[in-house]
C-alpha cells in the first residue's frame, strides 16, 4: 500500500451555525471556520465551505472525501456522504477526550445527550422539539436585555444569588424576565436563575441515559461558562469542555471522512465520490 | 406496468378508500364502519355486512374534533373523529366500537352523542383473558348479534358464520403469505407497500379483498422491481400506522422494514379463528385472547405467589423472537402515538425483553403528523450508525 | 388501587392492609417530592404524557427497590414494599397497564378486577344487566380462591357479608350528607367533600366506623339545612359544580372565589358513591358488591336512554346534578396527564348548554405538574364569567328550566 495523504473535511450544518473543518493528511486540523447558517437556512453552508478552503489553501477536488452532519446535512451538493451529528459529536468527543462517557451537546435549536462506550456512540437521547433551553433561548434573553451573547455568562457569574426561574420555555421566560426586572431584581441575578434553568432542563433529559464520567460538554451552549457551572453543580462533579466546543461536529465528521476514505484505500478500493458542486445545500423539508 | 396490477389496484384504494364503498353501496350493500382491532368482522360478513375500517388522515388537520374530544388525547382517534364531523364517513350505514382502549370506548359513546349513526353498537371487550372473560365476551358477541340481526333484518345461521369464519381465516393466511415474502433478503415487497395493501383489504369486502390479494402475491413472487438490498432489516412494534409516510421516511434510509406487530399489518390478521362447534366459541376467544395488543391484560401465571418478570416478558412478547428469527431482524423500532397510553407504559417493558435477546431497539414517538418526521429520521438514522447499519 | 369497592371488602375481611398509590401521588405533588420520581420513571423510559400519579408511582419504587428501603425524603413516612399488587379496571385501563409496568421493579403477584362498561343502549339489552353482574362476580370468586392460596387461610364468610353490609352503610350516610347540598343555601362546599372522600374511596379503615363518621357528617349538615347555614361566610351568589379532580395543591383558590359568594355545590361524579340500591335479598355478598360496583357505574343509565344521552356514567349524571342542585355554572379542570378525567369534559359543557343552559368556565391544569394551574389567571375570569352566568340565568328563566 502506498502512502497516501488525503485531505478530508466535515461540515457540520446546525440550526444556526454551520461549521466547516479541514484535516490534513496527518489528520491535524488545517482549517476550521464558522458561519451563520441563518434564517435562510442552509443557504450559505458552500460559502462556508469556500471559505474553509481559501484558508487551507485547498480547491475541493483535493478534499479526499467529505462527511455532512447536522441538521441540514441530507442534501449537500459537496459532500461525499451524511452521517448524523449524533455519531458525528461522539466521535468529535472521544477524539478530544479518550476518556469520556457521556456527552452533552446544546447547539442552536436543540439539544443532545450522548452515551459512548469505548469511542462509540451507544445510546442517546435529544430534543429537537423546541428551542426551549438552547442556544436560540440564550440569544433571545441576550435581545430582550440589550446585551451581547458573549456577555451573558460573565455576568451571571457575578451574582451573589440567583432567583427562581421557572420556564425554559423562550416565550414564557422572556416574560418572566422582564416582569422580575421590573420588580427591580438585580440583571445578574436572573441571569444565574436563567443558566440554571437550561442546565436542570438538559440534565434532567441525558438522565435517562445513566450518565457516567468523564462527562463532555459540546456545542455553542458551551461557551457559555455559567452554563458549564450551573451544569457542574447540577452532576456534583467536573465537566470537561473543548477548547472549541463549536467544532465537536465538524470534527467527528472529518474523522469519520478520514476514517472512510483510509479504510477503502487499504482494502485497495478507490474512494467513492460523488459529483461534487460547491452550491447551496437544499431545505431538508424539499425532500 | 401490466403485471402490477393488483398491486396498483392496492394502491388506489389506499389513496381513496370509500370509492369502493360508495360502488357496493350502489350495489344496495350495507357497509358498517368499525374503529381498532376488536369488533367481530365475521358476524357482519355472514350478515352480507361490508365492514370497514375507520381510520384517520394524517394529512388532514384536525379541526372539528377539538370542540367534543380533548387535544391530550390519541391523535389518531382525534383524526378518525374529525373526519367523521367533517363528513368524510358519511357513507356508513353503521358503525361499531369496541372497547379497545380507554379512549376508543369513550370516543365510542362521543362519537354516538354527536353523529348519531343510523346504527351503532358498542361492545364492551373485556380486558383479561381467564374463562370467565372469555364467557363474558361471547355473551357480548350474543347482544352484538342481535343488534346486527336487526338492522340486517334477518337471522344469522351458524352455518353462514362458519363460512365467514372461513373466507376471513383465508384471508388470514393470505396475509401471512404475503408477509413470508418479506422473509427473503432483500424482501420481495416494502413496507411502504404492504402498508397499502393492508389499508386497501380493510376497504373491501372479504372475498374481494382475498380475490386481491392473491393477484398481488402472485405479481410479487412474479416481479424483479422488488425492494434494494440494504443492511437493516427491521421489525416495527407498537400503536396504528395507517399512513406510509413513516414506514417511508425509514425505508428512504439503510433499511428494509420486514416486519411489523402493528394493526394495520400482522397484528390485525396473524391469529387464526378456531373452528368450533358454536362458532361464537371459535371468534370470543380469537379476538380477545389470541388478539395481542397491550390493551390486554395478560400474565404468564395469574396464580403464582410471586411474579417472575423474566418469564412474565416471554410470556408476552415471545412472539417478538419468533418474528426476529423468521424474519432474520437486527434491530426494532418500537413507536407510539403520543398519548397512547397502552403502548407507553409497555415500551420499557418491550425494551427489557428485546435487550434480554441482544436485539437492539429504538423507541420512537409521534404525533400524528407528516412535520413530525424529519426529526425522527435523525432519531432512526442515528440507530442505524450505532447498531452498525448505517449507511458509511 | 382504588377499585370504587369491588375488591377493597374481600380484603377488608381477610384482614389485608391496602396502600393506595394514587392517593400517595397526591401526598407526593402536594409536598413537592412528586417531581423526583416523575423523572425517574422518565428516566426508565415511561413516557412523559402519562398519568401523573402512575409515574409518580413507577419513580418511586425504581427508587426505593434501588435503596432497598422505603427513600428517607419520600413524604409521610413513603409507601411500604406491597405483597399483592390489586389493580382495577374501572373507569381507567392504564391503570392495569400501570401496575403490569411495576412488574420491572417488584415480584409481588398482580390480579386484576374488571368492571365492565357497556354503552347505554347495550347496557339496558335484554340480559345484559345481570351477564355483566355474573361476570363481575365470578372474577370476585376467583380473586378470593387466589388470595386464600396466597394467603394460606380461608375466607370468613360471615365477616365478609358483614364487611360488604357496612361498606354500604358507610355509602349510604356519605351519599345522603351529598343529598343534602341541594338545600339553598348549600350548606357543604366543595372542599369539605374532598376532604371527606378518600374515607369512602380509600377504605383504609373500617367501614363501619367510617359509616358513623358520615353520619356525624350528615347530622352536622342537616343542622345547618334546618338553621339555614351555607357554607360560605358570604351570601350565596353562585352555585357551581366542579369537573373532575381538583387542583389539590391550589386550594386556597376557592376561599378566594367564595369571597365573590361563589359556593361549589357538587362535583367529581366519580368520587361520589352510587346512590343507594336495595340488595337486602340478595345473600350472597359477592353478588351484592358485584350489583353494587356494576350500580355505580350504570344506575343512571335508564334515564340516560331516555333522554338520549350515550355517556351514561362520567357524562350524563352532571346533567342530573346540575339540575337537581341548581347549579348556575360549571368549572372544567382538564388535567394534562389525566385522559380519564379530562374526556368528556367538553362533550359534558356542550350538552349542559344545549339541554340546560348552564355556562362552563375551563380551567387547565394537572394532578401532578403543580405548575400547570394559574389561579391567578383562573380568577381574573370570574368577573366575566359571572356575566355569563346571569345571562344564562335569564335565559333558563325563559325557557322555563326553573332555576
Amino acid at each position: 500500500m502506498n502512502k497516501v495523504k488525503i485531505f478530508t473535511a466535515g461540515i457540520d450544518l446546525g440550526s444556526t451555525m454551520t461549521k466547516v473543518l479541514i484535516l490534513d493528511g496527518e489528520g491535524k486540523s488545517r482549517a476550521q471556520v464558522t458561519g451563520a447558517t441563518g434564517a435562510e437556512h442552509r443557504r450559505l453552508a458552500n460559502k462556508v465551505m469556500a471559505q474553509a478552503l481559501g484558508q487551507a489553501g485547498l480547491s475541493l477536488e483535493e478534499i479526499g472525501y467529505i462527511v455532512a452532519t447536522g441538521y441540514g446535512r441530507v442534501n449537500v451538493p459537496f459532500a461525499d456522504c451524511q452521517v448524523t451529528e449524533l455519531t458525528c459529536h461522539a466521535r468529535g468527543v472521544s477524539h478530544l477526550f479518550p476518556s469520556a462517557r457521556t456527552a452533552i451537546d446544546i447547539g442552536g435549536q436543540d439539544a443532545k445527550g450522548l452515551k459512548i462506550r469505548d469511542g462509540k456512540l451507544v445510546d442517546f437521547v435529544m430534543n429537537d422539539r423546541c428551542a426551549a433551553g438552547t442556544g436560540r433561548f440564550l440569544e433571545v434573553t441576550a435581545e430582550t436585555l440589550g446585551l451581547r451573547l458573549e456577555e451573558l455568562g460573565e455576568l451571571s457569574l457575578k451574582a451573589a444569588s440567583k432567583v427562581e426561574i421557572g420556564s425554559t420555555c423562550t416565550i414564557f421566560a422572556q416574560a418572566e424576565m422582564v416582569a422580575l426586572l421590573s420588580q427591580g431584581r438585580p440583571l445578574a441575578e436572573i441571569l444565574a436563575g436563567l443558566h440554571q434553568a437550561i442546565a436542570s432542563r438538559v440534565v434532567k433529559m441525558v438522565t435517562g441515559l445513566k450518565i457516567e464520567a468523564d462527562v463532555v460538554f459540546t456545542g455553542g451552549v458551551a461557551q457559555n461558562a455559567a452554563v458549564v457551572q450551573a451544569i457542574k453543580e447540577k452532576l456534583g462533579h467536573d465537566v470537561l469542555v473543548p477548547d472549541e466546543p463549536l467544532f465537536t461536529g465538524a470534527l467527528g465528521a472529518a474523522l469519520l471522512a478520514r476514517e472512510i476514505a483510509l479504510k477503502c484505500l487499504a482494502n485497495g478500493k478507490t474512494i467513492p465520490d460523488k459529483e461534487r458542486r460547491l452550491e447551496e445545500a437544499r431545505l431538508y423539508e424539499d425532500y | 406496468m401490466a403485471q402490477d396490477r393488483g398491486m396498483d389496484r392496492a394502491k388506489a384504494i389506499y389513496q381513496d378508500r370509500s370509492q369502493r364503498a360508495g360502488e357496493l353501496k350502489a350495489q344496495g350493500k350495507q357497509v358498517i364502519g368499525y374503529l381498532c382491532a376488536y369488533p367481530v368482522l365475521e358476524m357482519m360478513t355472514a350478515l352480507d355486512l361490508v365492514p370497514f375500517r375507520i381510520l384517520g388522515d394524517m394529512t388532514e388537520p384536525i379541526s372539528r374534533a377539538d370542540a367534543c374530544l380533548p387535544t391530550v388525547v390519541c391523535p389518531f382517534i382525534r383524526s378518525a373523529l374529525d373526519l367523521a364531523l367533517k363528513d368524510r364517513y358519511q357513507f356508513l350505514d353503521g358503525v361499531v366500537m369496541a372497547h379497545s382502549c380507554d379512549v376508543a370506548e369513550k370516543t365510542a359513546h362521543i362519537w354516538h352523542s354527536y353523529l348519531r349513526p343510523p346504527y351503532f353498537h358498542f361492545i364492551d371487550t373485556p380486558h383479561t383473558t381467564g374463562d370467565s372473560a372469555v364467557k363474558q365476551h361471547k355473551r357480548l358477541l350474543k347482544d352484538f348479534q342481535k343488534t346486527l340481526e336487526q338492522l340486517a333484518g334477518r337471522q344469522l345461521s351458524q352455518e353462514r358464520l362458519k363460512e365467514a369464519v372461513k373466507a376471513h381465516n383465508q384471508q388470514r393466511a393470505l396475509v401471512r403469505e404475503l408477509y413470508g415474502l418479506r422473509k427473503p433478503d432483500p424482501p420481495l415487497i416494502s413496507g411502504v407497500e404492504s402498508l397499502e395493501v393492508m389499508v386497501s383489504l380493510m376497504s373491501l369486502p372479504v372475498d374481494e379483498g382475498s380475490r386481491l390479494l392473491k393477484q398481488v402475491i402472485t405479481e410479487v413472487r412474479q416481479r424483479n422491481s422488488g425492494p434494494p438490498k440494504k443492511p437493516a432489516r427491521l421489525l416495527i412494534w407498537g400503536s396504528i400506522i395507517d399512513n406510509s409516510s413513516l414506514i417511508q421516511m425509514i425505508e428512504g434510509l439503510s433499511a428494509n422494514l420486514v416486519m411489523d406487530d402493528t394493526c394495520v399489518g400482522s397484528r390485525f390478521y396473524w391469529p387464526d379463528v378456531a373452528a368450533t362447534e358454536d362458532p361464537l366459541d371459535g371468534l370470543a376467544h380469537r379476538y380477545l385472547v389470541a388478539l395481542k395488543c397491550p390493551r390486554t391484560f395478560r400474565q404468564a401465571d395469574p396464580n403464582k405467589a410471586s411474579k417472575d418478570y423474566q418469564a412474565d416478558l416471554e410470556y408476552r412478547f415471545g412472539y417478538l423472537m419468533e418474528y426476529a428469527k423468521e424474519w432474520r431482524v437486527n434491530g426494532v423500532i418500537l413507536q407510539s402515538l403520543r398519548y397512547c397510553d397502552i403502548h407507553g407504559y409497555e415500551v420499557p417493558q418491550v425494551k427489557d425483553y428485546l435487550n434480554s435477546l441482544g436485539l437492539p431497539a429504538i423507541y420512537l414517538e409521534y404525533d400524528y403528523s407528516q412535520a413530525a418526521l424529519a426529526p425522527l429520521r435523525t432519531r432512526v438514522q442515528a440507530f442505524l450508525e450505532i447498531i452498525g447499519q448505517g449507511n458509511f | 388501587m382504588v377499585n370504587w369497592w369491588q375488591g377493597d371488602p374481600i380484603l377488608k375481611a381477610m384482614d389485608v392492609a391496602t396502600v393506595y398509590p394514587e392517593d400517595y401521588g397526591a401526598v407526593c405533588a402536594a409536598f413537592g417530592a412528586a417531581q423526583a420520581y416523575l423523572e425517574g420513571a422518565e428516566a426508565d423510559g415511561f413516557p412523559a404524557h402519562m398519568c401523573g400519579y402512575a409515574r409518580n408511582c413507577l419513580g418511586y419504587t425504581a427508587r426505593m427497590i434501588e435503596l432497598g428501603e422505603i427513600p428517607p425524603e419520600a413524604p409521610m413516612g413513603g409507601m411500604p414494599q406491597p405483597s399483592l399488587l390489586l389493580a382495577s379496571g374501572a373507569l381507567c385501563d392504564a391503570r392495569y397497564k400501570w401496575f403490569q409496568a411495576l412488574g420491572r421493579y417488584l415480584d409481588a403477584p398482580l390480579w386484576v378486577l374488571e368492571l365492565p362498561h357497556p354503552g347505554v343502549k347495550e347496557g339496558l339489552m335484554e340480559g345484559a344487566g345481570e351477564g355483566n353482574i355474573y361476570f363481575i362476580a365470578q372474577q370476585l370468586r376467583e380473586f378470593i380462591s387466589f388470595l386464600e392460596k396466597l394467603l394460606g387461610r380461608r375466607m370468613d364468610w360471615g365477616r365478609l357479608d358483614e364487611t360488604v353490609d357496612s361498606t354500604m352503610e358507610m355509602n349510604r350516610w356519605w351519599h345522603r350528607a351529598n343529598e343534602l347540598r341541594r338545600a339553598r343555601p348549600c350548606p357543604m362546599h366543595s372542599r369539605d367533600f374532598w376532604s371527606s372522600m378518600p374515607a369512602s374511596l380509600y377504605m383504609a379503615n373500617d367501614p363501619g366506623e367510617t359509616a358513623g363518621l358520615y353520619r356525624q357528617m350528615y347530622d352536622e349538615i342537616k343542622s345547618r339545612v334546618d338553621n339555614k347555614i351555607g357554607a360560605l361566610k358570604a351570601p350565596e351568589r353562585y352555585r357551581l359544580a366542579f369537573l373532575e379532580l381538583p387542583p389539590w395543591h391550589s386550594l386556597d383558590f376557592f376561599n378566594q372565589l367564595a369571597e365573590r359568594g361563589w359556593n361549589f355545590v357538587i362535583e367529581s361524579w366519580a368520587y361520589h358513591p352510587p346512590r343507594p340500591l336495595d340488595l337486602d335479598r340478595v345473600s350472597d355478598p359477592l353478588e351484592r358488591l358485584a350489583r353494587y360496583s356494576y350500580h355505580w357505574l350504570t344506575g343512571y343509565y335508564p334515564k340516560a336512554n331516555q333522554a338520549e344521552e350515550w355517556w351514561g356514567y362520567f357524562a350524563y349524571p352532571y346533567l342530573e346534578y346540575v339540575r337537581d342542585y341548581q347549579c348556575d355554572g360549571v368549572v372544567l379542570h382538564p388535567l394534562l396527564s389525566c385522559r380519564t378525567a379530562t374526556n368528556h369534559l367538553m362533550m359534558v359543557r356542550d350538552r349542559l348548554m344545549k339541554k340546560l343552559k348552564v355556562p362552563s368556565l375551563v380551567i387547565e391544569g394537572d394532578i401532578v405538574d403543580l405548575k400547570l394551574f394559574d389561579p391567578a389567571r383562573a380568577l381574573s375570569q370570574a368577573e366575566a364569567f359571572e356575566e355569563t352566568m346571569d345571562h344564562y340565568k335569564k335565559l333558563r328563566k325563559e325557557a322555563g328550566l326553573g332555576w
